[in-house]
């Protein structure tokens, strides 16, 4: 089922994707861990990723494919990893730089904490970002998150050292920039 | 720089064996070190352990990848019997210290553990200064981490006597006694360190 946003749509990752999502990872613009990600993706690697998936009761992660509503046009990908059942998870983005600046990444950022509080009942998102790509951390914070961790020089990129940065948006932070939600949980 | 990779003053690493076991399960379910022993993902960190999950837990120790888990031995000085007051020294299990680099051997992060029956006898600083010691001078590592629970009182003081500074927090990483709790983040770079150690040699050289 594809989660609906103003902007975007999120859905499943299909076969047809994958030269796109191939060529996010191989653009080194888009690419903000270089060292974990090297520009040189094959399509048989890529599409071996994609088979590596199984079917799983207890998933630890999902990746949905950002598809731009009014043109159809596919955007990005956002996932989440680590997932502890009603706990928290760690969420990633990578757009395509023809929509940096549109808003799309937001919405698709909004939308998926939508689902990961609302249906999966987290009580805490992560993300990991560094202060070589200030973009990514502006976003994050325009979703409420705040950088709570900062481990110095931790990060090579671009020729220099960046500050591994840990950002983090609890459950009641987000439901407080969310009036319009009702959260039933009980706070711990 | 190490002249023996891993063998301090009063205290030795190395791999653990199968042999370790036993003692290996009776200081991981020491009350006092529930939710701090530092275990693999997946075995639980609050509940007593029984031998089949300490040798899965030896397994995994031993064959994942990115991470090293050694045993820590303590040089234990023992009075002979009889009457002779002669002294031999005995090695002694005493904890674990792990490093592990993720997919970024330039921030690696470490962990000491020590059996609290042999805590306060110096043999986690000399743990840990030896993991330090091997990453900075065999590894590329620039930024170690070391992330402790923020009701953990004296491991937050063992990292800062060791020349760790706060780095900020993992906010609400679980749930501890009933309250959720953070993860505090420290770390040591390795010009910070390699000032530690020439201090240390210093004053080692003034004393002995």
């Amino acid at each position: 089922m594809p989660l609906e946003g103003q902007l975007v749509t999120l859905r499943e990752q299909k076969r047809d994707d994958l030269p796109f999502l191939m060529s996010l990872q191989n653009e080194p613009q888009t690419q903000a861990w270089s060292l974990a990600l090297p520009p040189d993706y094959t399509d048989i690697m890529y599409e071996k990723r994609y088979e590596a998936r199984e079917f799983s009761y207890d998933p630890d992660e999902a990746r949905f494919v950002i598809v731009h509503k009014e043109s159809g046009e596919l955007v990005g990908q956002i996932q989440y990893t680590s997932l502890e059942r009603r706990w928290s998870a760690t969420m990633g983005i990578i757009t395509a730089t023809k929509f940096w600046g549109t808003g799309v990444a937001l919405d698709a950022q909004e939308v998926l904490l939508l689902f990961l509080f609302c249906e999966l009942g987290l009580r805490v998102v992560r993300i990991f970002t560094h202060s070589g790509i200030p973009r990514a951390g502006r976003l994050a914070e325009k979703s409420g998150f705040q950088v709570s961790g900062r481990m110095r020089q931790a990060i090579i990129k671009y020729g220099g050292l960046h500050d591994n940065m840990v950002m983090d948006l609890l459950r009641e932070e987000y439901f407080a920039r969310h009036p319009e939600l009702a959260d039933a949980l009980p706070a711990l | 720089m190490p002249n023996a990779p891993f063998v301090g003053k009063t205290a030795t690493l190395r791999p653990f064996e199968v042999d370790d076991v036993k003692a290996l399960r009776e200081y991981l379910n020491h009350p006092d070190l529930m939710g701090r022993r530092h275990i693999p993902w997946g075995f639980p960190e609050f509940l007593p352990l029984i031998e089949p999950q300490v040798h899965g837990i030896l397994e995994r120790w031993a064959t994942e990848e990115r991470s090293v888990v050694l045993a820590i031995d303590a040089h234990i000085e023992r009075q002979a019997w009889g009457l002779s007051g002669e002294t031999s020294q005995v090695s002694e299990l005493v904890g674990h210290a792990e490093f592990t680099w993720g997919w970024d051997p330039h921030a690696p992060s470490v962990s000491v553990v020590i059996d609290p029956e042999h805590q306060r006898k110096g043999y986690g600083t000399e743990a840990l200064f030896l993991l330090l010691q091997h990453l900075f001078a065999f590894t590329p590592a620039h930024n170690v981490s070391c992330w402790i629970a923020d009701w953990n009182d004296s491991a937050l003081a063992f990292a800062a006597s060791n020349g760790f500074q706060a780095a900020g927090r993992m906010r609400r990483v679980g749930l501890y006694q009933g309250h959720s709790y953070d993860l505090i983040i420290t770390d040591i770079l390795r010009p910070e360190f390699l000032q530690r150690s020439a201090e240390r040699a210093a004053s080692a050289q003034e004393e002995g």
